[in-house]
């Protein structure tokens, strides 16, 4: 990757973006009473003014896009050395999340987190499975006596065990 | 009463064991707490106020500066070892202290951050104790248009943390004041960009957005590539911070104290922006300008100076105004307030020996912070040789608590999910986050101080010009970009 | 090996939990919602009668502050919670009527919450600089009419942003809205102190967050809204003045859960409240606050709140209040 295709694509979803910003999203998702005094104090004063700004500053990358030379950058990410598995890691991890999201308030915090933990050690292919195993029982365990206890946090029980 | 006698009375009341012994406790638990993300600074000190019920004012009240100042240099902890900030306050530490980490030398960047800690807030509480009087009253001259000035010659700091490309500073600052705009507009109540949502209504919590862009993208990263970091040494090892080290940052050091003292001694500002302030400085006036964000051991100084540079300074207006500056000083002034204290200026008058009972207990406090910080850096020694394929995942566990603990809110979870993944989208693109937590913090006080000055004034933009302190921002502001002007064409690199 | 110990576990906590059903409520903790932020007079009410009440229900209360969009995320959490008693909210002036009463888009309406007591009455006090040249309350609506005049609240929708204009309008403003101008803060800190740095004239808040002021000399109070005087502040009260409407015009905390809360719960909370407020220490505590402890039973709570909430909003559509979209 160099900075020339670096700024041009960044330049080219920037200026998308403002576009977007300005003919789209604040017109319907940014709401103003209908009996504002003055322009400046209206709440969609500010959003235009960031998306304008944003207009400029893609046009900025875009310019210097051009402009710049083609040589890449001497520490850029080479990607992992297993090709393709790179981006299915991403994916699982992504999933990983999505399924913490869904599990938080049905299996509760605890539970969610020990798997959360277990798929993540995995994903990584730790060298260290049983340690990772252990880790992951223990872990969340204390962090909830942490947090329930002595914090006195209400942390998400979930439908099914309750801890003390 | 003169000041013989107030100092007398303050002794009395502070001098038995317990006093120090509440200070201590404090202290521990914050550092501790600091030291969880998600738990931070604030919280600990929220945690902690019930237990002040039962106690004597001044062992109550010692206990929560102790946990406060605590707090702020805990954060700090998380910040180096983990990339994750335990105390929003501590996220300017990311910037030199990780990398410091990542090359072996987590033991220097702590011990650094530890002195520094120390240092500034010695000079802060000296600033409290000398001039609170005199900083309280100048504090009550910012209204919102000296307020806009400030936040806006503050947003140059953007300026230094970019990185190798303005630009691309410039495009995560903007990225930043948009997401910042979700939520309830202040001065009509309307929605935007909330669809619908009532947790969005309050706002993208800060906690979930700084946790989200610094801590997680490391474990997406760990993802991409599982072995990207074997090879590195990461043990925090016999590295030490050296008696060079701290003479070399110690101009940095008091620069960071006297920005987080003014920055404190203002109400609403609070310790995030003073510790990148000051990070900024140091890096404009140093001769290592390139090494700063590898790894630095100066930029670790001159954070860690700029937040624990408010922490003494806060006091200044609670104690001198009975106004609280940011959302720890509001708990404690609760705490005031269940002992029948009024903060203010006559509580120099009626309740002196409190007040020279506290500063007694603030100047111990610096060198209390110093034992209990060496020993919490002993303690959590051992982050640094878990492998981090292990440590990974409980960095994530820890996240998620942490995360959800600030506002009991699952959804706060998902927004720390995906700001994760826009953090990582923004690392691969070599996007620095820096900009982007400097923006999100000050973009709403901008733009609020703004619309309160139009409506003050009736529209009239001239209000954002009345007075001294806002022609002197004003300038500071111009004089900087002029500074980032130049300074970006001489190196020949065309705004990139 | 592993999934087997799993599946025992967890077939164990499935039978401990069918058990549990069955049992007494409480026979858990529960979870208590604080709409606002630590610190603030909601949460040191709370947190106050945390302890007497924890005693009273036999179980520990867990405290939970759910902050953001001036108390409405905390209640939504509330209404949208399970009905079994084990989540309820600390409800307050702000989240409960004068949102309600202002706000067309508010996710939630009084009538999706259970309110089981109102337990606590803060008086409303409004208040100058001393060196603004205002003494009493005529001065005041002398300087409306000369125009410049601007109050600061916590916010849109807050008690604070309705108590301005309904003072300057039971004083004969035809329209605050125009006549004076509302700057808003961030939060009941910045709104005492922007009129403390002049940003704003005067303010109208709960008189525990001036005292302070008031005791150091660095407010003047003019008027407070209660019948009877307030400790603390010289000034007349609503009725001195002849304005009694505003007696409507204080603050309060309650404790409600989601709308179909059983019966047996809310007699239970009723029994609980009755034994919390009897504390001494939680009442000299709360009155050395200045709020006046006023147990109210379901009935009566919900009377007052729905009286309340119809005198906000009446003022509100006659002034033009309401936020939209």
């Amino acid at each position: 990757m160099s900075q020339k295709s670096l700024h041009l694509r960044l330049g080219t979803v920037v200026v998308l973006c403002a576009l977007f910003l300005v003919f789209y999203a604040i017109p319907s998702f940014v709401f103003a009473p209908s009996n504002v005094g003055n322009i400046v104090l209206s709440p969609l004063f500010w959003p235009f003014v960031l998306a304008g700004l944003a207009g400029l500053v893609g046009a900025g990358l875009l310019a210097s896009g051009v402009s710049s030379d083609d040589t890449p950058f001497e520490d850029a990410d080479t990607g992992p050395s297993d090709g393709p598995a790179g981006w299915l890691r991403l994916l699982g991890l992504a999933t990983i999340m999505v399924l913490v999201m869904v599990a938080l308030p049905r299996l509760g915090m605890v539970w969610t987190s020990m798997l959360a933990f277990v798929a993540c050690a995995f994903l990584f292919r730790t060298r260290h499975p049983m340690i990772a195993v252990i880790c992951a029982i223990v872990v969340p365990l204390l962090l909830y006596a942490f947090f329930a206890h002595v914090a006195g946090v209400a942390i998400p029980q979930g439908h099914f065990v309750r801890l003390p | 009463m003169s000041l013989l006698d107030s100092l007398a009375a303050g002794f009395a009341l502070v001098g038995n064991v317990e006093a120090f012994f509440m200070l201590f406790c404090g202290l521990i638990v914050g550092v501790v707490g600091g030291a969880i993300p998600g738990l931070s600074a604030t919280m600990a000190v929220a945690l902690t106020l019930p237990f002040t019920f039962a106690m004597t004012p001044i062992n109550g009240i010692l206990l929560l500066l102790g946990v406060y100042k605590g707090g702020i240099f805990g954060g700090s902890i998380p910040a180096i070892l983990i990339k994750t900030p335990g105390t929003p306050a501590s996220s300017a530490t990311i910037l030199d202290g990780h990398p410091l980490a990542e090359r072996g030398e987590a033991g220097r960047a702590l011990g650094m951050a530890l002195y520094a800690s120390c240092t500034a807030d010695a000079v802060s509480n000296l600033a409290l104790i000398l001039f609170a009087g005199w900083l309280a009253s100048f504090a009550l001259n910012f209204g919102p248009p000296e307020f806009f000035a400030l936040i806006l010659f503050s947003l140059t700091i953007i300026a230094g943390v970019s990185g190798e490309s303005l630009l691309r500073g410039a495009l995560s600052a903007l990225a930043g004041l948009l997401l910042a705009t979700v939520g309830l507009d202040l001065i009509y109540g309307t929605n935007r960009f909330t669809f619908g949502d009532p947790n969005m209504m309050g706002g993208l919590n800060f906690i979930a957005v700084l946790i989200g862009l610094f801590a997680i993208p490391e474990i997406i990263a760990m993802a991409w590539n599982p072995v990207a970091h074997l090879g590195k040494t990461r043990a925090l090892g016999k590295s030490r911070c050296s008696l060079a080290d701290y003479l070399g940052s110690f101009k940095s050091i008091i620069r960071g104290s006297m920005i987080g003292v003014f920055l404190g001694s203002i109400p609403g500002i609070g310790a995030a922006p003073s510790a990148f302030l000051s990070y900024s400085e140091a890096r404009r006036t140093s001769k290592n300008k390139a090494n700063f964000g590898k790894g630095e051991i100066e930029g670790v100084a001159a954070s860690e100076a700029g937040n624990n540079g408010v922490a003494g300074a806060t006091l200044i207006p609670l104690l001198a105004l009975g106004v609280p500056g940011d959302v720890i000083t509001a708990i404690i002034i609760g705490a005031f307030m269940v002992h029948g204290l009024q903060p203010g200026p006559m509580m120099f008058v009626l309740n002196a020996d409190i007040i020279y009972g506290l500063f007694i207990g603030l100047i111990v406090s610096s060198v209390f912070l110093l034992l209990v910080g060496s020993i919490a850096i002993r303690g959590f020694r051992f982050v640094a040789d878990v492998p981090k394929r292990i440590l990974m995942p409980g960095v994530l566990v820890l996240c998620i608590y942490g995360v959800f603990a600030v506002n009991n809110n699952i959804f706060d979870v998902g927004v720390m999910f995906v700001m994760g993944w826009l953090g990582y989208v923004m690392m691969r693109n070599r996007i620095p986050a820096a900009p982007f937590l400097i923006a999100f913090i000050l973009g709403p006080l901008l733009e609020d101080n703004f619309r309160q000055s139009m409506l003050m004034s009736g529209s009239d933009p001239l209000i954002l010009f009345r007075g001294p302190i806002t022609w002197t921002f004003w300038t500071l502001t111009a004089i900087t970009v002029v500074a980032i002007t130049r300074s970006t064409l001489r190196q020949k690199v065309p705004l990139s | 090996m592993k999934l087997r110990t799993f599946g025992s576990v967890f077939a164990l906590g499935c039978g401990l939990a069918a058990g549990a059903a069955m049992a007494e409520y409480p026979e858990r903790p529960i979870n208590m919602i604080i709409p606002y932020g630590a610190g603030g007079a909601t949460d040191i009410s709370a947190r106050t009668i945390a302890e007497p009440l924890g005693e009273a229900v036999g179980s520990p209360l867990v405290m939970a502050n759910v902050t953001g969009a001036g108390g409405a995320t905390g209640s939504v959490a509330v209404q949208n919670a399970n009905a079994d008693g084990y989540t309820m909210l600390f409800a307050r002036v702000g989240s409960h009527s004068v949102n309600p009463a202002m706000k067309a888009t508010l996710p939630y309406t009084l009538d999706d919450f259970r309110f089981v007591t109102v337990y606590e009455i803060n008086p409303v006090a409004c208040a100058v600089r001393p060196d603004s040249g205002i003494e009493s309350m005529e001065d005041l609506i002398a300087q409306v009419g000369e125009g410049g005049v601007s109050y600061s609240s916590s916010g849109v929708g807050s008690l604070l942003h309705l108590a301005g204009a309904m003072v300057l309008k039971e004083f004969g403003i035809e329209n605050p809205l125009t006549e004076a101008t509302h700057i808003p803060q961030q939060g009941g800190g910045a709104a005492a102190t922007a009129v403390l740095n002049g940003t704003a004239t005067f303010l109208c808040t709960n008189s525990s967050a001036l005292a302070s002021f008031v005791a150091n000399d660095q407010l003047t109070p003019l008027m407070v809204t209660t019948e009877e005087p307030v400790v603390g502040f010289d000034a007349p009260t609503a009725n001195d003045l002849g304005k009694p409407v505003l007696n409507q015009l204080v603050g309060w905390t309650g404790i409600a859960g989601p709308d179909d809360l059983p019966d047996d719960v809310a007699a239970k909370w009723g029994d609980w409240m009755a034994t919390a407020t009897a504390d001494e220490d939680f009442r000299s505590s709360m009155e050395e606050r200045g709020s006046v402890i006023d147990l109210m039973d379901p009935e009566e709570a919900n009377a007052f709140i729905l009286e309340q909430y119809t005198t906000f909003r009446d003022l509100v559509d006659e002034l033009g209040m309401r936020i939209e979209g």
